[in-house]
């Protein structure tokens, strides 16, 4: 056996290094490879090794195993960032994927000015986030903030509304999904256009009607890019910082918040904003596989 | 790297390489120029830039009033051929600077050899030995010429780690001309009396708010919060000893439970539990507020019509309104400190005991109404007359107390945040944000120690 796979193993390695046009390609990508290994994967190593040591800013401690990982699952601070975190991702990217696949449908169909309402509807995504934040902080200002104004006036709301976390979470789902709507729905237009226009057609001829034509056509045939748009998007929100950090002047705790936080500002928390940034790390990679494998998501075009 | 560039095209003409051959010098050279260019940054902090035995670098946030850079050249000229200072600008944001600082000093020093740092950093620095013992350097009778809260400020297990600069206390400010109508000739002397004037001032002339302050969930909101608790008596550290956590008393209860009550009884808009110094100064310059907690700063902004609705013979100012242990005002300002792994640190003290002189100070109050630490600068006239805010903000200078001098205040000061926001909305009561700090903090200054 182990022969046979030796045997196996050096063929392998025949066949890759002695062919010499191979082994050009090989040494082409060396250098790039290098670079990744230097700036993608040792700083996640790093990451991980002082995850489990009792390190601080200035220097790495005795090895304490998983303690600081026990530490930031009895840490208040982290369980509400984990929490904000999951109920902000959840809700946030459920509301974006429905918009998104109305107005996707919408601007779908042939209609004059179609170009610049597809323009138009990006708006909002092409703000940089902290800018779409300081801006919406300020509309739910009590001062001069319309939003909390109306909200009084209308008697909806009567406390200050950035005064409140449950009010500022609700508020940071609202404006994430005023901002990011637009992109997934460019993602899902991207995918109704892949759609041949005559397997409508022929559903059309069996007379389907409106409703079986979008669930047992648009939907299935959507289904690649709507997992690729909602993975894109769910990592995307798992990691929000920018728009908590500003527009609730750090009131709100998010995953991300927290390691910033610990490595930081903190001179103590180092260890375990560590464990909680290779925490965001493995619990988004392993998002990553469940839509890969649990869903069924394609990762290339080829069969 | 030029030296690769210069000898490729002689390589190409004289040996006449092939293409994969080219490509694959190319693809090592780049690779190698790229872990250069990564080595190069993470050094680029080191990389010396002063030439000379007396030549200095001088690291600071941004000084809009232009009167830093004038005193550097005066002390350029001063000292010509012996010290020079190059001034080195900071970001703006002082949590941004402090990481820059810390970075460097991590890294091994770095080149800055004097910082302006705030009043809140030396404990942190100097626990880890990063700035320089400076005790011998200030003889006591030096020493008591200036101010006491700067020097408590900067002293640390006994020593003293940095020359003062210039000062800030937080200062009450009121409405003159509203008080009068409402028949108050003075400003409130303790907190009961705030909040009664207030509620009258706000009836009578109906102003949108009675207090403004800063409370929300920041440093700013940790300043606010100890000033409430401080004038009760209540303490956060052990006078007799740092390492011990003292909040969860009585005084701070009283004291953290006058600032959760301004709410409830209507003093203060509920709003206030996410104001900063900008949400409060914007109320109050737009005449929605009758009193104001705030910096010195906000005096200036007063007399300015695109910043303010009301003008400067509305306002006044007065010491924060005691409690059962006296007006305390929260002390903040800015400090030297100098790098204790500095070579030059004859030039780095001769530099920051100059910025202290009181030539040197007045310069700045007057052109920038910077307040100076020295007591006998709040006596001149010249400066009393042209900065007014300084003439009132002696008293309040007078009780200004620093935060916990403690390695660890970051850390202290995040959870103090969080339980003074959380205590000042009514989400917890007083007595337990305080329990819970006193276990927390205790921890953190176990911890550190």
């Amino acid at each position: 056996m182990t022969t046979v796979s030796r045997e196996k193993k050096r063929g392998w390695l025949k066949e890759e290094f002695g062919n010499p046009e191979r082994r050009t390609a090989y040494y082409m990508v060396l250098p790039a490879l290098l670079i990744i290994l230097l700036i993608a994967f040792y700083p996640v190593i790093n990451s991980m090794w002082l995850s489990v040591h009792q390190s601080t800013i200035t220097q790495t401690g005795p090895f304490n195993g998983f303690e600081n990982y026990a530490g930031i699952f009895t840490n208040t601070d982290f369980l509400g960032g984990l929490f904000n975190t999951v109920v902000f991702t959840v809700i946030s990217v459920a509301f974006e994927f429905v918009i998104g696949l109305g107005i996707a449908l919408a601007i779908n169909r042939a209609f004059r000015g179609r170009g610049l309402v597809r323009a138009a509807v990006l708006v909002p995504w092409a703000f940089p986030t902290v800018i779409s934040a300081a801006m919406w902080r300020l509309m739910f200002q009590d001062q001069v903030g319309v939003i909390n104004t109306v909200a009084n006036g209308v008697g909806i709301i009567s406390e200050p509304i950035l005064s409140d976390r449950t009010l500022l979470l609700i508020a940071s789902i609202l404006v994430d999904v005023w901002k990011t709507t637009p992109f997934m729905a460019l993602l899902l237009l991207a995918g109704l256009q892949t759609i041949p226009a005559d397997v409508y057609e022929a559903a059309r001829v069996d007379g389907a009607n409106v409703m079986q034509r979008f669930f047992q056509i648009t939907m299935p045939l959507l289904k690649p890019t709507i997992l690729v748009a909602v993975l894109f998007r769910t990592l995307d929100s798992y990691r929000v910082y920018d728009l908590f950090w500003v527009m609730s002047n750090r009131q709100l705790e998010s995953l991300s918040t927290f390691v910033y936080k610990g490595v930081r500002i903190s001179q103590l928390q180092f260890a375990q904003g560590n464990a909680a940034a290779v925490f965001i790390f493995i619990t988004a990679f392993l998002l990553a596989l469940f839509f890969i494998y649990g869903l069924g998501m394609q990762t290339s075009t080829e069969e | 790297m030029t030296e690769r560039q210069e000898r490729r095209p002689e390589t190409l003409s004289g040996r006449r390489i092939n293409r994969r051959d080219f490509l694959k010098i190319g693809g090592a050279g780049l690779a190698g120029a790229a872990l250069l260019g990564v080595a190069g940054c993470g050094g680029g902090g080191g990389g010396g830039s002063s030439g000379g035995s007396g030549d200095i670098v001088f690291a600071m946030g941004p000084d809009t009033s232009g009167s830093l850079q004038k005193l550097i050249d005066k002390f350029n000229k001063e000292n010509k051929g012996k010290y020079s200072v190059k001034y080195r600008k900071m970001p703006t944001d002082t949590g941004q600077f402090f990481d820059k600082i810390r970075t460097q000093f991590q890294s091994g020093g770095g080149d800055i050899d004097v910082i302006g740092g705030d009043v809140i950093w030396p404990a942190q620095f100097a626990a880890n030995g990063w700035i320089s013992d400076v005790s011998d350097k200030l003889s006591d009778s030096e020493r008591s010429k200036f101010l006491d809260g700067p020097i408590a400020s900067m002293t640390y297990q006994g020593k003293l780690y940095g020359i003062p600069w210039y000062t800030d206390a937080g200062m009450l400010y009121y409405r003159k001309d509203l008080l009068q109508k409402s028949g108050f000739n003075e400003a409130p002397k303790t907190w009961d009396e705030l909040k009664s004037m207030a509620k009258k001032v706000v009836q009578d002339s109906g102003t949108k708010a009675g207090f403004v302050w800063q409370g929300s969930q920041y440093e700013g909101g940790v300043v606010d919060g100890l000033e409430y608790i401080n004038s009760y008596g209540g303490k956060v550290l052990d006078p007799s000893d740092a390492s011990k956590v003292v909040i969860d008393s009585p005084d701070s209860v009283k004291g953290l439970a006058m600032a959760a009550s301004m709410i409830p009884d209507g003093v203060s808009p509920q709003a206030v539990t996410n104001y900063t110094e900008q949400e409060s100064q914007t109320a109050f310059l737009n005449g929605e507020a009758v009193f104001c907690r705030n910096w010195p700063y906000m005096y200036a902004l007063v007399g300015n019509p695109d910043e303010s609705k009301i003008k400067t013979d509305q306002v006044s100012v007065a010491p924060l309104p005691a409690g059962s242990a006296g007006s305390v005002s929260g002390l903040g300002g800015w400090n030297f400190y100098i790098n204790a792994a500095s070579q030059k640190q004859d030039a780095a003290i001769a530099f920051a005991k100059f910025m202290a002189d009181p030539e040197q100070q007045k310069y700045r109050a007057l052109n920038g109404s910077f307040l100076p630490t020295l007591k006998s600068l709040y006596d001149d006239k010249e400066i009393l007359d042209a900065v007014p805010v300084i003439a009132l903000a002696g008293e309040a200078l007078a009780n200004t107390v620093p935060r916990p001098v403690s390695p660890a205040y970051s850390d202290m000061s995040l959870k103090m945040a969080e339980q003074f926001n959380k205590a000042f909305k009514g989400d917890v009561s007083p007595e337990d944000a305080l329990k819970t700090l006193q276990t927390d903090l205790q921890q953190i200054a176990d911890q550190a120690s």
